[in-house]
């Protein structure tokens, strides 16, 4: 289990990112954070993976403290972060370094076809699609077998259809060895498409405003009256989460028109 | 009606068909065009004015005693090559130039590794070294002279001070300006000090470094040449001083096609044996 106990964070410049966030998260569990800029989303999950270790407060993953990267977390940024030097399927197996030749060649093979890429296993990162360079991301990730797989907005920089397309594979390769997945997101289609529990925080600093559970059976239908409500839900929150913000005249008045419609 | 469409189907797939078929031979026979033709564009000019002047001489509109026409440095160029000479004076340069280019490189690639990697490092030695860059390395000769006596040693000292500083600038440069994102990216995957030097920072890093060996190796030349002809027995850049003070320039002419060819060659030789680590590079974006 992933625990995470008062997690803060406060820049050496001062910036006050994180005001202690309190979550546990199950093994097998899809959590996405979400909320408004400056909600610390990318500072917690940093602070999970142990890139940026909290300033107060401690993640602590079945028993043990992270205060760097830990071999049972993986890490999917934003972008793919390709190592360009490397063809697709040594990037595939670059977390497995001091394995065995055959067993990480039988890894990387099994991983790339998982995510669809066996015929570019031969190619350099430059010559895939953005799509297919996130594939490989997620599969670089997923060869080590993280027991907890982090992601920061990974679909964000991707066109509306290679996004539903990969939102839907990622579920897929998840079932597969059922790893908690914890997922920054700014899109809440997104959210509501994957994961089982929605958390929202509210900006300056970040904090937790307020968490959604999505019950809704999978594979989720976006159309759907009740993938509706919870979308609802999970709005009107967000919409509050910045009202009480620090800045409330910050507000995007559009917003706020849209809560009262919806109410 | 239908008789009609059909003839028109079968026009429009006639016509579609003959440019569809015509159009790859003639993307090959373009793509065959730029491959000889573009470098071929390019030998125009020297090409001409050499024939021009080789015309011109022969026709004896002008004695080309002080420019020789292509033919007579040719002749020059075989003569010295037939004595031995040739390769003598070239295989010297070269040994200057290997000594002072290795040199050279074996202490930039160590301090400016150093200075790249550690902030410490760049603020304690860079300002000198930025400082000491901004001389003209000719200006160190009389001073190597002094020290080094005006055989070998101030020679091949002259040539590594030269291609110092390309290399070490390339290096800091590079190792400074590495992608941090893919640094941490080897921090996710937990990769030592050594590994993150090996598997990120090297292959990060080579690009740049072989761009500035060629640099270097092209300031290793050109200081060879100021070191041979301010004193030197041998060398090629003793044969531009013999031609000289002989009335021979062809010689010189002679010895300035050796500098190029040789100079030429070590580049490629650099480009060769990068080429396997730097193929990623070539490949173009699919879409």
């Amino acid at each position: 289990m992933l625990a995470l106990e008062r997690v803060g964070k406060t820049y050496p410049n001062g910036v006050h990112a994180l005001g202690g966030v309190s979550l546990n998260v199950a093994l097998g569990e899809i959590v996405a954070v979400i909320g408004g800029s400056g909600s610390g989303k990318s500072t917690l999950l940093r602070a999970i993976g142990g890139l940026d270790p909290p300033s107060d407060g401690a993640v602590v993953l079945d028993g043990e403290r992270i205060t760097a990267p830990h071999e049972k977390i993986g890490i999917i940024f934003q972008e793919p972060r390709l190592l360009p030097w490397l063809k697709v399927a040594d990037n595939v197996g670059f977390g497995l370094g001091g394995r065995p030749r055959a067993e990480r060649a039988a890894r990387v093979a099994t991983a790339l076809k998982r995510v669809g890429l066996t015929d570019k296993a031969a190619m350099w990162p430059r010559e895939l699609s953005g799509g297919q360079a996130q594939r490989v991301a997620i599969a670089r990730a997923l060869v080590p077998r993280p027991e907890v797989l982090l992601l920061d907005e990974p679909f964000s920089a991707l066109d509306a259809f290679t996004r539903a397309d990969l939102q839907d594979h990622l579920l897929d390769l998840w079932a597969d060895a059922k790893p908690t997945l914890i997922l920054v997101t700014h899109d809440v289609d997104e959210s509501i498409v994957l994961a089982d529990r929605v958390v929202v925080l509210c900006p300056r600093p970040g904090r937790i405003f307020d968490e959604i559970d999505v019950d809704l059976p999978r594979p989720r239908d976006r159309q759907s009256a009740a993938f509706d409500f919870v979308k609802r839900r999970v709005l009107v929150a967000l919409d509050r989460s910045l009202n009480r913000a620090a800045g409330a005249a910050e507000a995007e008045p559009k917003a706020t028109a849209g809560a009262a419609l919806w109410w | 009606m239908s008789p009609v469409t059909m003839t028109i189907a079968a026009q429009s797939t006639g016509s579609e068909g003959t440019p569809s078929e015509a159009a790859p031979a003639e993307r090959t026979n373009a793509r065959r065009w730029s491959r000889w033709m573009r470098p071929a564009l390019g030998l125009a000019l020297p090409v001409g004015l050499a024939v021009a002047w080789e015309f011109i001489v022969r026709m004896g509109w002008a004695s080309g005693r002080l420019a020789p026409p292509p033919s007579v440095i040719f002749a020059t160029f075989v003569d010295l090559a037939r004595t031995g000479e040739l390769q003598r004076h070239t295989l010297v340069t070269l040994g200057r130039v290997a000594a002072g280019f290795g040199i050279g490189v074996a202490a930039a690639t160590v301090i400016g590794a150093a200075a790249g990697y550690s902030p410490l490092v760049r603020r304690l030695i860079d300002p000198s070294i930025q400082g000491l860059r901004a001389i003209p390395s000719i200006a160190w000769v009389p001073l190597f002279i002094l020290w080094l006596g005006i055989f070998e040693a101030s020679k091949v000292t002259l040539i590594a001070v030269g291609v110092f500083f390309p290399v070490y600038l390339g290096l800091m440069g590079a190792i400074q300006s590495v992608d941090r994102k893919l640094v941490e990216v080897g921090r996710a995957f937990r990769l030592t000090d050594v590994e993150m030097v090996r598997r990120i920072l090297l292959p990060a890093v080579l690009p740049a470094y072989v761009l500035s060996l060629r640099s270097g190796l092209g300031l290793g030349w050109m200081f060879v040449i100021a070191a041979e002809l301010m004193g030197a027995s041998e060398g090629l850049g003793y044969l531009l001083i013999d031609g000289q003070q002989l009335g021979k320039p062809a010689e010189i002419v002679a010895a300035i096609v050796a500098f190029a060819i040789v100079g030429k060659a070590t580049d490629w030789l650099i480009v060769l044996a990068a080429a396997p680590f730097l193929r990623w590079e070539d490949v173009v974006r699919s879409d």
